[in-house]
């Protein structure tokens, strides 16, 4: 051993294990400081998001070019890792290494084999961003990234002329055979190796420890905190939001976030984890129209003070492409409603014209102030049963929703729905002017106080009945009834009239005859993304007509525009986001846009209106209507 | 305890002082000549300095958009919470308040843990009192001290509104135009009836998004609430999104292609039929009549 070298790394080592600890320990403490966030059950759903997710590198891979670059480089790192052992110790004596693993063949072959691959990984990284420049780097720190780039490839680079030296030395028996990249290498640098040897070491001992100091001050902070982050990531549909609980002491109750102390330690957690790759952004349906809002650009500001607008706030649609994009499991809406909550519930401080909605859903239980007698007028002469106060649900209770009942457009899925029920011989009913708002607008806008008023009412009817299954059109209502009243105490088993329908086809219970007529199927944000249920409305696209898909489909959709309350809100900036999807159905060739939501049908209707398109829009359970009345009227 | 009035004479000032006098008995008040242009800071300043000198419990404003902005900045200064939108407050440590939140849709009970509360009062929320005698003013002379940087916000200019039309909010008959219309200037013939008629002119959301008409002109849910005599809709198809906002309208006469159209469903009045034919049909003959 050297004493001089030894003492060198020692000092090295103190140096950084002591700024980086410093650092470490402040954002820890910051961490420690952050609100509660119940993130610590479900241990086998954790495991099973990090398998895929960190180590299955599943996200990025979404991207082919830039997936294979990350995982590249991702996975060559966990195979390096222990040379940073093994180059510390032939730091301090050239002819000493790792007992075992630094002599085995197969190590030394792994090694060669995943420098080169992080090498490339670096130079394909680079290429992405000073080539193909793509959008989504755009107000990430660029100058960071070429940095953190450039220490990575200082550190395979160091180690592969540091092998290559000890080959051309002969030192402690490198397995060369195995080693071809190193050993090929050997050849050109054997008339410098004896100082390259120490050279190269030592280089890649200190680039490895300003990495180390750099970490926690750069966004590449990720690769410590991402597979924590990933960990903590919800594990229950990411369509619910976290309730407040109003009956905790007054002092203790959160309204929202007002500012960074305010956020959970998973929100905090969140920030850190960002690595500004801007996937978010890219996939943004606000983002995409020239609004105020980019998802990535949110996180970031979420690091500093009073750096979000109220515009960007209101920008999003809840609709999830971002945080199904994420590769470190950034939770954006999170942020967003806790941002929404503080300025509705505590600044008063929201679009005027929403306002109307949130005193509606208050007063009168729907979002357009409509009477609740109302609420029957769309079933008028079907025969549909009104379950009366007192009387037990059928097999099925049909929750109409308040688009449904009230909207013109959104009318007919309903009236559809209740004939292919009746038709296929469903016990079912409605709770006609007992069935309230669900609240999902006014949750999505930040009131969560009128939220749970309103989850209260119906969670005490639907009790009351002793609802088992219910069946509804509208996938919000779907969201909050199957996914978030169970935290108010109703639990039930909630089906998408697509998924009931397309399981009375498959009984034989419903026989369709499909059409030659070609649609092109939008999936909801709060079915596709939200909730998973992509399968059965498209075999219901099969039972009627000819499917196309558009670009977006599928858990990858791109929203209507509607959600997160954004239907009760005035678009002002950017461009409208359902033309936007309108001109991506159209330019499928298709003759009919099919959807499963009420807001979906409103606003896409809408959208055609506007661009002039002459593509119909039609629910699915109109469409199967129609395919059951051909196969009738083909058999009298 | 005494209560000092800074009051320019108006009714808002007034609403402000019959709140106020729950803390004592008005005994002195100063009139204060509105600073002129508008500048927010230096009132603020003045409230601060005649608060300090006078040792004030609690200060008072109308929760108007002027109150509340010279109170926030006299909040900002003092470092002080200010408790705005109240309609009921009880003095005491901390002072207990009643305010309205969340668009006047709930009401909060609230305590103001403050030294000095600083409060506005949300208009139209308390009914002025008459003083059983005149109150007796003890006019008590204060030299402000104003910094020039107190006067750096200021009104510089005011502009009035443009066309000086009728307002939909009031309008006894609206004229409005839906994407039937087909353009920007297409709404001639709308503006010219609504001309005629005396009326205001309004739109769907649909016209708005086209960009052809202004959002201020827009009728719905997300636009203005209107309540006419007399709603005329030409070409408007009637999504509930523009029904919601015609609750409060008495007739409504509905000209579209679309005998279909949920609004032609819902109208008093129908005219199946080209709005480009029809508008100006109905013009003429009222012309005729005139």
């Amino acid at each position: 051993m050297n004493i001089a070298q030894a003492t060198a790394l020692a000092l090295a080592l103190a140096v950084a294990g002591t700024l980086f600890g410093r650092r470490a320990w402040t954002l820890y403490r910051l961490l420690r400081s952050g609100k509660p966030a119940a993130r610590f059950d479900d241990v086998r759903a954790r495991a099973r998001a990090e398998a895929t997710v960190v180590v299955g590198q599943s996200k990025l891979l979404q991207r082919l070019l830039p997936g294979l670059m990350h995982a590249a480089i991702f996975w060559g790192f966990l195979v390096l890792f222990p040379t940073i052992v093994i180059a510390m110790t032939g730091a301090v004596d050239p002819r000493s290494t790792l007992p075992w693993l630094g002599a085995q063949g197969w190590y030394a072959l792994l090694v060669d084999v995943f420098a080169l691959l992080v090498l490339i990984g670096v130079i394909t990284a680079l290429v992405i961003r000073k080539v193909q420049r793509p959008a989504r780097f755009k107000g990430s720190h660029l100058g960071e990234a070429d940095l953190i780039l450039a220490l990575i490839a200082g550190i395979v680079t160091t180690l592969l002329l540091w092998h290559a030296s000890q080959i051309a030395l002969r030192l402690n028996d490198y397995p060369a055979p195995w080693a071809p990249i190193s050993e090929s290498l050997s050849h050109v640098v054997a008339p410098v190796a004896p100082v390259l040897e120490r050279v190269a070491v030592w280089a890649h001992v200190l680039i490895i420890l300003s990495f180390l100091v750099y970490l926690p001050y750069s966004k590449h902070l990720h690769i410590l905190v991402a597979a924590f982050n990933v960990y903590f990531g919800r594990t229950r549909s990411p369509g619910r939001i976290e309730p407040i609980d109003f009956e905790r002491p007054e002092a203790e109750v959160r309204f929202g976030s007002a500012r960074a102390s305010d956020m959970t330690w998973k929100q905090m957690l969140d920030t850190m984890s960002c690595t500004e790759c801007g996937r978010c952004q890219d996939v943004c349906p606000a983002y995409a129209t020239g609004k105020a809002l980019s998802p990535k650009l949110l996180i970031m500001a979420m690091r500093v003070p009073n750096a979000v607008s109220d515009d960007i706030v209101w920008d999003c649609v809840t609709c999830g492409a971002c945080v199904r994009e994420c590769p470190v499991g950034i939770e954006h809406i999170d942020h967003v409603i806790d941002l929404r909550r503080n300025l509705v519930m505590v600044e008063s401080r929201f679009p005027e014209e929403a306002g109307t909605m949130l005193r509606d859903v208050d007063r009168t239980s729907n979002p357009w102030g409509k009477p609740q007698a109302d609420r029957v007028q769309w079933a008028e002469g079907l025969g549909v049963r009104v379950l009366q106060p007192g009387e037990r649900a059928p097999e099925v209770l049909f929750w109409v929703g308040c688009a449904p009942a009230f909207d013109e457009r959104a009318r007919k899925a309903a009236i559809s729905t209740a004939k292919l029920m009746q038709m296929a011989g469903v016990d079912f009913a409605i709770l006609g002017p007992r069935e309230g708002c669900t609240g999902d607008p006014a949750r999505r806008m930040g009131d969560e106080y009128t939220f749970q008023r309103l989850a209260g009412e119906n969670v005490a009817t639907l009790n009351g009945a002793a609802v088992k299954k219910i069946v509804t059109t509208c996938p919000h209502c779907f969201n909050t009834l199957g996914k978030e009243y169970s935290d108010f105490g109703g639990t039930y088993e909630v089906v998408h009239h697509t998924q009931f329908l397309a399981d009375l086809v498959h009984e034989g219970k419903l026989a369709p005859m499909p059409s030659e007529q070609t649609i092109t199927y939008h999936d909801s944000c709060y079915l596709a993304r939200h909730n998973d249920v992509r399968a059965a409305p498209r075999e219901l696209v099969s039972a009627v007509g000819q499917a196309i898909e558009m670009p977006r489909n599928r858990e990858r959709t791109f929203c209507c525009g509607a959600g997160g309350a954004r239907m009760w809100m005035e678009e002002k900036r950017g461009r409208p986001i359902n033309q936007e999807r309108v001109r991506e159905a159209v330019a499928t060739g298709a003759e009919t846009l099919a959807v499963a939501c009420p807001f979906c049908t409103v606003m896409l209707d809408d959208g055609m209106r506007e661009t002039g398109a002459k593509m119909q829009v039609f629910d699915l359970a109109t469409l199967l209507a129609e395919a059951v009345e051909r196969r009738r009227a083909l058999a009298t | 305890m005494s209560v000092l009035i800074l009051t320019d004479g108006s009714d808002a000032s007034r609403q402000a002082l019959t709140l106020a006098r729950r803390f004592g008995d008005p005994v002195h008040a100063v009139h204060m000549d509105a600073v002129a242009p508008f500048a927010p800071d230096s009132l603020a300043a003045i409230l601060q300095q005649v608060a300090d000198e006078l040792n004030a419990a609690a200060v008072f404003a109308a929760g108007t958009d002027r109150g509340n902005e010279v109170m926030a900045r006299l909040a900002a200064r003092a470092g002080l919470p200010l408790a705005a939108n109240c309609v009921a407050v009880t003095p005491g440590a901390p002072a207990a308040l009643t305010r309205l939140r969340w668009g006047g849709s709930l009401l909060e009970e609230a305590r103001l843990h403050s030294p000095r509360p600083l409060i506005t009062v949300a208009p139209h929320t308390v009914s002025i009192e008459e003083g059983p005698e005149p109150i007796d003013v003890d006019v008590a002379r204060f030299v402000e001290e104003l910094d020039e940087r107190d006067l750096l916000v200021r009104a510089s200019d005011h502009v009035a509104p443009q066309d000086g039309g009728v307002s939909l909010t009031t309008a006894k008959v609206i004229v409005s135009g839906g994407r039937g219309v087909g353009s920007k200037e297409g709404f001639a013939i709308i503006e010219e009836l609504a001309g005629l008629l005396g009326a205001a002119v309004g739109c769907s959301r649909a016209v708005t998004s086209a960009g052809w008409r202004p959002h201020s002109d827009q009728v719905g849910q997300t636009g203005t609430k209107v309540a006419p005599e007399v709603y005329i809709a030409c070409g408007i198809s009637g999504a509930t999104q523009h029904m919601a906002g015609l609750k409060g309208a008495k007739w409504i006469l509905a000209i579209n292609s679309d005998p279909q159209a949920p609004l032609m469903l819902n109208a008093d009045y129908t005219v199946t039929g080209d709005l480009k034919e029809v508008v100006p049909a109905i013009t003429a003959e009222i012309r005729k009549r005139t």
